[in-house]
């Protein structure tokens, strides 16, 4: 579904990424872990057209995507919810959700049924629900997290991307999102997930990439990634 | 009393021209952080546009044209001066772009019009009506209805359709809303040619109340925009108190003072707003949460 070829990419003149190649088939949960600053979000952002890479290739269900601006990129069916979550603060949560389904009320992605969907999203975030006028900036670090993910999933996307969604939560708050995302996994939706909790990441995916200094260091199915040696050392040592 | 009641009633409608103008310049400020320094000559070549084309047609069909027209004029400004000096990340290149064309623009207009003011025909009776002792002109209250209807129009336009939603979004975060599949750079030149649509409106709702000409946008533009500051470059509320203030000190110094002191309030008090409270008087400091 998504094929990232041998991507660089960077800040300026600062190369971050130096040629990773990652591929998420259809309904799987892919994870990518690494330590701060090895590349995690840089990857997401060179996929989602949120910076141009410099090269390789990006392709979404065989259309090649690399180098579009990201309101194409998403047309195109790639939905991405940001590190930071990133939510419409002065908008109310409704509204932020709807904006996720743009392409969809205007007609550049097929249309379905949005408030079905709207629906849905509720029910997958009931707090959601409960603060449905409220607008986004009043909303706490775990409920905007719910909106960043709810917002992404209104697109209807082939392929989801997670960028450290546990990011600032309280313990309990983490453990509700990855049983969201295992619950989004079982639904058949096919996700790059990029996270620091390690062990609870390649717990809930098919199939994991290790990502050191801008390259992948080892990559395999995650349950083997979780008992490789090198992998526990490095990055499984404190993460529960 | 009665003529400080007249000179209240003669500020709100001037006010409001400054409103509508301030309203525009927080358009494009809100989705890109750049502003049309050319904004008074928009209104300008509105004014003159619909004095050409108000001869052949009656006044309200002019309107719509008119709008259209300044739709066009606010794309062209955006696609010539912003968006180069914003692909180029150049922080200052769009100041010294919305000037350059504003002047163009000038240039243009004296030589289709020529150098002289000219009278605009009034779509309304000229004689004033009497409240109270107080004479208003028909097309003073023309100005204030007209005003808070574009006001209202965009107001209604950002939360209830998707597209408005979408010019907002963009205003709070570029990069978030790109991902939202919004095409960012069409947001901004739309915010531009709204922004634009809003002062050629402005200038034929003016128009009949002052004389049109070449010259006449410069001043309204720069008083526009003391008022964005005084009322907050984010504040919509802020635009309407910032230019009622404005009118009302401009024709009450004009009379009890000397119309040669008539700016001087406004420009004291945008002196003291941004020594005092830099963000407007409406304001809001902008809040980020992590």
């Amino acid at each position: 579904m998504l094929k990232i070829h041998n991507l660089t990419a960077g800040y300026g003149k600062v190369q971050v990424l130096y040629g990773i190649s990652i591929e998420v088939t259809k309904g799987k949960v892919v994870t990518l872990i690494g330590s701060n600053g090895a590349g995690k979000t840089t990857t997401m952002r060179a996929v989602s057209g949120m910076i141009k890479p410099t090269g390789g290739e990006i392709r979404l269900a065989d259309r090649d995507i690399t180098g579009l601006p990201s309101h194409r990129i998403t047309r195109a069916g790639l939905a991405h919810s940001p590190e930071g979550r990133r939510v419409f603060a002065s908008l109310a949560v409704t509204d932020n959700l709807l904006l996720g389904a743009f392409p969809r009320l205007t007609f550049s992605r097929p249309k379905g049924d949005v408030n079905a969907d709207l629906e849905r999203v509720f029910e997958l975030f009931p707090r959601l629900k409960e603060r449905r006028n409220q607008v986004a900036g009043t909303l706490s670090g775990g409920e905007q997290q719910m909106l960043a993910m709810g917002r992404a999933l209104m697109l209807n996307p082939d392929v989801l991307l997670l960028d450290e969604p546990s990011m600032g939560l309280a313990p309990l708050l983490v453990e509700e999102v990855f049983r969201t995302i295992a619950r989004l996994k079982g639904e058949g939706i096919t996700m790059l997930l990029v996270e620091q909790f390690a062990a609870a990441a390649l717990t809930v995916a098919d199939y994991g990439y290790v990502l050191e200094n801008g390259r992948i260091a080892v990559h395999g199915p995650a349950a083997k990634l979780k008992d490789d040696p090198a992998v526990r050392a490095a990055y499984l040592g404190q993460a529960h | 009393m009665e003529i400080l009641l007249q000179l209240t009633v003669s500020g709100i409608a001037l006010g409001m021209i400054y409103a509508v103008i301030a309203f525009g310049y927080q358009l494009t400020f809100a989705t890109s952080e750049t502003l049309n320094f050319g904004q008074g000559e928009a209104l300008m070549l509105g004014a003159l546009t619909g004095l050409s084309l108000v001869g052949h047609m009656g006044y309200w069909v002019m309107i719509p044209l008119v709008m259209i027209f300044g739709l066009a004029q606010g794309v062209v400004v955006e696609r010539l001066g912003v968006a180069p000096a914003m692909k180029t990340k150049s922080e200052f290149g769009w100041i010294m772009a919305t000037i350059a064309l504003g002047i163009i623009f000038k240039n243009t207009a004296e030589n289709i019009w020529g150098k002289d003011d000219l009278k605009f025909p009034s779509p309304l009776s000229e004689l004033p009506l009497k409240f109270l002792g107080v004479n208003v002109l028909p097309m003073e209250i023309l100005v204030v209805i007209g005003a808070i209807v574009m006001m209202l129009a965009v107001e209604l336009f950002s939360r209830k359709s998707i597209y408005g939603k979408a010019v907002v979004a963009t205003s709070n975060d570029r990069d978030a809303a790109g991902l939202m599949g919004i095409n960012t750079g069409m947001v901004i030149t739309f915010s531009y040619a709204l922004s634009s649509l809003t002062a050629a409106f402005a200038g034929v709702l003016v128009a009949p109340l002052t004389l049109t000409g070449a010259t006449m946008g410069t001043v309204l533009g720069l008083k526009a925009f003391s008022v964005a500051i005084i009322g907050g470059l984010n504040s919509g509320m802020g635009v309407i108190v910032g230019g009622l203030i404005l009118g009302i000190a401009e024709t009450t110094t004009g009379f009890y003072i000397s119309t040669g002191y008539k700016d001087v309030p406004g420009l004291v008090l945008l002196l003291l707003v941004l020594a005092i409270k830099p963000a407007g008087l409406f304001g809001r400091a902008a809040i980020k949460k992590v």
